[in-house]
């Protein structure tokens, strides 16, 4: 019975949070980060729904992960646009050459 | 007439409101920015002096908060309301002295609106019986000292000065914050009567990091050793700020701490002590700094410390009602003496004591209501300094040790010599500044002459104080009449000790030519009190210590993205072993 609807789901978390994490983890275009915190946040909502589909509240899941899915949206759109600004101001996308933290 | 709940929450709404209409006025009318001012402060101070008659012992006006936080409840007991009224009354004398004092000034608009959301806050803070609340109105009152002390904030030293003194009354509310939060533990709310009532149902060592993380609440609130540096250098601020944060409000923020929980933490072991040996100590340092010292105002604010060590002293030698009667007269003398400091300020556009001198024959007026604050801080009869002073001393004779009292005797010798070297240096003497000065303006005179008719009789309230304050005074001590009071004082054989000692100190300036000798001995004292003892150098180098590390942590902060994801990945990895132990 390893092959079940939840263990599927479990696995397909993991795995969109891993490849949202590595993304973050190898990327300096600004772009491709905005794409792998896309991947991350699927893996977020399909784990809600996971979670309420587990403990019984169906609906509190999907209800939040809809919640999510909103600002989720509006987040990565505002994202984007500020990347064309940045890209328009500065020239660049590369996040290490962007940072004005190191000396 | 109003109801207590109604009063209550006016006398903090009302300078409140009034700070938000100073913001919302804009910088457009001066005339009308005093005038508001004024009346706020003062509808405020009606109400906290309507509440006199209608004081309470049980908690009243109370908003649910919900289960974390507790309820909103004031607590307008003798104590917290005698602490209200000093608040509102003294701040808005300074308000009404601002009037001639920040004439011209720029941004009276920022001026004004902190000085009232800090008397609010002020009164906020002693009415509050919720101890989440009390440090809540704490930090306000924090944040109030920081941007008056700054409002020249285009002058390095005054921003300098702000930050010192936020970031050191800010150790001060970690200890409050421990104390409350240990009492949510414990106790289950944040009440503060509660507590009071039940203070032993606690564990004995909680009630000991309570007291002590109190203590150190105290001490930075109230400039203490070993924090009093920040007062001094807050004397950047305009002179009525330096008399508002010295006599009406944040100053006694600390002194209030320590009487309010006086009962509960009186038996903590060594608890009385280290109050004791904090007052003692801050006194005698505070007037040998006052001694050496060429800065009018910082010499006030150094006899201020030092005063303040006195209050602390007498709680720590159980004399609740001694500390508080000597705050009521400092309160009065100690505004008195800043605000007519701030007109022979305003007048000599100085405030540096060698280049004034000859002063009093050009402004009598000040000269007069300045002698008189002098001669009440100096301890000299019958002002009101002398009469609380005196009671200060006889409680730690009573309940303190001998050495602490031997301490406080030479701080009270020292007292008188300083206070003498200022006024003749200021008022006396060949004028030694060019600038021709003029008496104070109307509206200062408005401010000072009830301060020095306040010096002169407050000591005849002494009885009806004591009655006033009545149970929220510990100890459960019958009130006794002020005649009762005064004859006590006036026959203890400590008085006439004190009296020796404060003659000692004025003899030791009248002759002081021939003390020279001794001076000279004692020179290596003088320069080690104007250095403060070594504290700036400590605070100097807690300072570099913070940069420097700051600095070797820099290369942790690389702000490139991937780094911080790694960062945040091996935390959760760790988080994660954590959880996976601990649940085996």
């Amino acid at each position: 019975m390893w092959l079940s609807l939840p263990f599927l789901s479990a696995v397909g978390v993991l795995g969109l949070l891993g490849i949202g994490l590595l993304g973050l983890l190898v990327t300096r275009n600004l772009i491709k980060v905005v794409v792998g915190l896309q991947v991350l946040v699927k893996g977020a909502l399909l784990a809600l729904v996971l979670a309420g589909r587990l403990s019984g509240q169906v609906q509190t899941g999907q209800a939040i992960t809809l919640t999510v899915i909103v600002a989720d949206t509006i987040v990565s759109v505002v994202a984007l646009a500020l990347a064309v600004q940045v890209r328009r101001q500065f020239g660049t996308l590369d996040l290490r050459a962007l940072s004005t933290l190191r000396r | 007439m109003p109801t207590i709940e109604t009063l209550a929450l006016l006398s903090i709404l009302l300078p409140w409101a009034g700070a938000l209409a100073l913001v919302c006025l804009q910088d457009r009318k001066p005339a009308l920015q005093h005038a508001t001012a004024v009346v706020f402060a003062l509808a405020g101070a009606v109400a906290a002096v309507a509440m006199i008659p209608q004081r309470t012992e049980t908690n009243i006006v109370s908003f649910p908060l919900g289960a974390a936080f507790g309820a909103v409840t004031f607590l307008p007991d003798g104590l917290a309301v005698f602490l209200a009224v000093v608040a509102a009354v003294i701040g808005s004398l300074a308000v009404i002295f601002s009037v001639d004092y920040m004439k011209g000034e720029k941004q009276l608009g920022r001026y004004y609106a902190y000085v009232l959301f800090f008397i609010g806050s002020m009164v906020g803070l002693v009415l509050s019986s919720n101890l989440l609340l009390i440090f809540v109105f704490w930090e306000i009152t924090a944040l109030c000292s920081y941007a008056l002390i700054s409002f020249y904030n285009d002058d390095p030293k005054a921003v300098a000065a702000g930050i010192k003194a936020l970031i050191i009354t800010q150790v001060g509310g970690i200890g409050l914050l421990a104390g409350a939060l240990f009492l949510y533990v414990y106790q289950g709310s944040y009440d503060v009567p509660t507590f009071l009532a039940g203070a032993a149902k606690l564990p004995a060592d909680v009630l000991a990091l309570m007291a002590f993380g109190f203590l150190v609440a105290a001490a930075a609130k109230s400039a203490q050793f070993p924090f009093q540096t920040w007062l001094p250098d807050a004397m950047e601020a305009p002179t009525p700020v330096s008399a508002l944060i010295h006599a009406a409000t944040m100053v006694n923020a600390g002194v209030y701490l320590l009487a309010r929980f006086y009962p509960a933490f009186e038996a903590v072991p060594h608890w009385r002590m280290a109050v004791v040996a904090v007052g003692a100590v801050t006194a005698l340092m505070a007037a040998v700094m006052a001694i050496v010292s060429n800065d009018l105002k910082r010499v006030l604010a150094y006899s201020t410390v030092s005063q303040l060590g006195y209050m602390v002293y007498a709680i720590g030698a159980g004399g609740v009602f001694a500390s508080q009667f000597h705050l009521l007269s400092h309160a009065v003398f100690k505004a008195l003496l800043f605000l007519s400091a701030g007109a022979v300020i305003h007048a000599a556009h100085t405030r540096d004591m060698r280049e004034m001198g000859g002063l009093g024959r050009q402004m009598p007026l000040v000269r007069n209501v300045m002698v008189i604050g002098g001669l009440a801080l100096a301890g000299i009869p019958i002002l009101n300094g002398f009469w609380s002073k005196e009671l200060v001393l006889e409680a730690g004779h009573e309940g303190g040790p001998l050495w602490a009292w031997l301490v406080m005797l030479v701080g009270a010798g020292l007292t008188a010599l300083y206070t003498f070297r200022f006024l003749q240096m200021v008022f006396w003497g060949e004028a030694r500044g060019g600038a021709h000065v003029h008496d104070a303006g109307p509206a200062m005179k408005v401010a000072l002459v009830p301060l020095a008719l306040g010096t002169l009789t407050t000591w005849l309230l002494a009885g009806d104080f004591w009655h006033f304050l009545g149970k929220a005074l510990p100890g459960g001590h019958e009130a006794e009449s002020t005649g009762a009071l005064l004859v006590k004082i006036a026959t203890a054989p400590a008085t006439f000790v004190a009296l020796a000692v404060v003659a000692a100190g004025l003899g030791a300036w009248w002759q002081r030519a021939r003390l020279a000798a001794l001076a000279g001995a004692l020179r290596g004292v003088g320069t080690m009190a104007s250095n403060s003892f070594g504290f700036e150098a400590i605070n100097r180098g807690v300072v570099r210590a913070t940069v420097e590390s700051a600095e070797a942590l820099r290369v942790t902060h690389s702000g490139v993205l991937n780094w911080n994801i790694l960062a945040i990945l091996a935390g959760l990895v760790v988080i994660l072993a954590i959880l996976a132990l601990g649940g085996a």
